[in-house]
């Protein structure tokens, strides 16, 4: 396999003439790497994953998976691809067993192989208990669980995964994220999509952020913090009525009106901190001179809330 | 190959879960029994007992309810998560139709075979003998190929599991009870005489039960091979185009 386990070039997409839902999106995976799409809906998450998956062809641009071209080679494609919709995409009146068993058989494998290849999965992914009831009766978690292992039957060499713990309970998501986590190590190439910041920061090497079918930046978590702005310094006093002494002590950071750097809600001062420890010792030594007592002196980065706000146009609320 | 088996019997695990094989067996006697005890005395079929005259439309019957149930498979396999995962595998998008279809067959041959088992009490016989007995047997496997067929296409293309069985419901019924299957033409309204006599459902109970008796016309039978020949090309088009489609 090529080093790029996923490579798009100018990929677009239009439903009909109005709406394009991918406007010439081009990214690279590596090999053995995680990578998130992360996005509002409708930012052209789905349809980017639909694409690589064989479900829709391109308008324009192209795309190669495991080095296979999937308009033309999209046989070979799905041969080394596995795929987890939005939705669980099982048969709700067959059990979790029978859902892997068959999804085995489906792949190429003969019964036996397919059913001890269940029992292993079963077993990997902890769901004994339920493997032998039918999927109807499973919580989300579980669905989800037995989902992400049917995409696993035959070990694929890319896995999409589109928004894999959507709709999922914190600790579900936690069983979802160490499932994708432990693939890394097994030379799979993971592609999913979420519109959680934190599960892109948690399991993604790096993340491409859509907004509206277009990318807007790239790269990983760390890069995406640094490209929204600069660390600020933010220093709370015990007492209130000390927060404009310390705004003037601190105003030739900012550049700018004193009051202006007094957070009156937080009860604290927030200078901008371009070389980040550096201002945080000088302005520590500052407010030591002055001997006001504090509670709290912090150096405070951008969190990825504010980077992916940002970076991307408001949400259309439905 | 494989994976066709494999789909198959996923549907038959299924339906004996969710009880469609169940009605596919319940639905035929049920019909055969009202029918008979509600008319079986109304009815003038002339020489032929009303068991006898009955049975090729509760048969007819019994393939529509089959398509109707293909439909709303058709319509699962396109818009369930299980069904677009289906489209990522490497297997032909031939294999899920090609398995909905092997599946029909399967429950027409239980329908056929507990109608005519039913049937058999009250009096129903064969006496064509071997030839005209395979022959009937070929001729509802072909009708009910073809209108499942048509159901899979329409389920296939239509937006929503809930709407594609119903809308089979009013031409089922319509097929059904407005055809010689369960009295004789003369007993509609004279206006209504043409569409009973020459409608497909009409034309193979008809020929269906000339096989029963062992007498059948050339003209009719030809008719209805017309009929399923013409249904099974225009309808086995359809459904392979909304696969390509897919």
């Amino acid at each position: 396999m090529p080093d790029a386990a996923i490579e798009c070039r100018d990929l677009a997409k239009s439903f009909g003439k109005a709406s394009s839902a991918l406007q010439g999106v081009s990214f690279t995976v590596p090999r053995a790497s995680v990578c998130a799409l992360l996005g509002h809906n409708g930012a052209g998450k789905t349809t980017t994953i639909n694409i690589l998956s064989t479900l829709l062809r391109p308008t324009a641009g192209s795309a190669t998976v495991a080095g296979f071209d999937v308009v033309r080679q999209s046989g070979e494609v799905r041969a080394c691809i596995g795929v987890t919709g939005q939705y669980a995409a099982l048969d709700e009146l067959l059990t979790g067993r029978e859902n892997l068993t068959l999804f085995g058989k489906l792949r190429g494998l003969r019964h036996r192989h397919a059913r001890r290849r269940a029992d292993e999965l079963i077993e990997r992914f902890d769901m004994g208990h339920a493997a032998d009831r039918r999927v109807s009766t499973y919580s989300g978690g579980m669905r989800r669980r037995i989902d992400i292992a049917v995409a696993l039957v035959v070990p694929p060499r890319v896995l999409f995964l589109d928004e894999p713990t959507t709709g999922l309970d914190p600790r579900s998501r936690r069983d979802v994220w160490d499932l994708v986590s432990a693939l890394r190590h097994q030379d799979v190439t993971v592609l999913l999509t979420t519109q959680y910041l934190e599960e892109a920061d948690v399991l993604s090497d790096s993340i491409i952020v859509l907004d509206s079918g277009r990318i807007v930046a790239s790269g990983t978590a760390d890069d995406l913090k640094c490209r929204v702005g600069v660390s600020y310094c933010q220093v709370t006093p015990a007492d209130p009525v000390h927060l404009s002494a310390i705004a003037m002590a601190l105003a030739d950071f900012a550049g700018a009106d004193c009051d202006a750097l007094i957070d009156q809600q937080a009860a604290a001062v927030s200078v901008p901190a371009p070389d980040g420890v550096v201002t945080f010792g000088e302005v520590f030594r500052r407010l030591d001179g002055l001997g006001i007592e504090l509670v709290d002196i912090s150096l405070r980065r951008p969190s990825l809330d504010e980077a992916f706000l940002s970076l991307t146009s408001p949400a259309v609320t439905v | 190959m494989s994976a066709l088996v494999a789909l198959t019997l996923r549907t038959m695990s299924g339906t004996l879960r969710d009880a469609d094989l169940l009605f596919a067996v319940l639905a035929p006697v049920g019909c055969f029994l009202g029918f008979t005890l509600a008319l079986g005395n109304l009815i003038d079929t002339g020489g032929i007992t009303y068991p006898q005259y009955v049975l090729p439309v509760v048969v007819v019957q019994a393939m529509l309810f089959g398509a109707m149930t293909t439909a709303d498979r058709a319509a699962r396999d396109r818009l369930s998560g299980f069904g677009v995962r289906l489209r990522t595998l490497p297997i032909s998008a031939m294999v899920p139709l090609a398995a909905r279809m092997l599946y029909c067959l399967i429950r027409a041959v239980i329908a056929l075979a507990a109608g005519v088992v039913v049937a058999s009490i009250f009096g129903f016989r064969m006496v064509g003998g071997l030839g005209c007995a395979v022959l009937f047997v070929l001729i509802v496997l072909a009708f009910a190929m073809a209108v499942c067929l048509g159901a899979d296409a329409l389920g296939s293309r239509i937006g929503s599991v809930e709407s594609s069985s119903q809308v089979l419901l009013l031409p089922q019924l319509v097929l059904v009870l407005l055809s010689t299957g369960i009295a004789p033409a003369e007993s509609f309204p004279a206006w209504l005489g043409p569409f009973v006599r020459y409608q497909p459902v009409s034309q193979v109970t008809e020929t269906l039960r000339g096989l029963a008796a062992g007498h059948i016309t050339a003209v009719g039978l030809a008719v209805t091979t017309a009929w399923c020949v013409t249904l099974l090309a225009v309808f086995g088009s359809l459904a392979l185009r909304m696969q390509r489609r897919a």
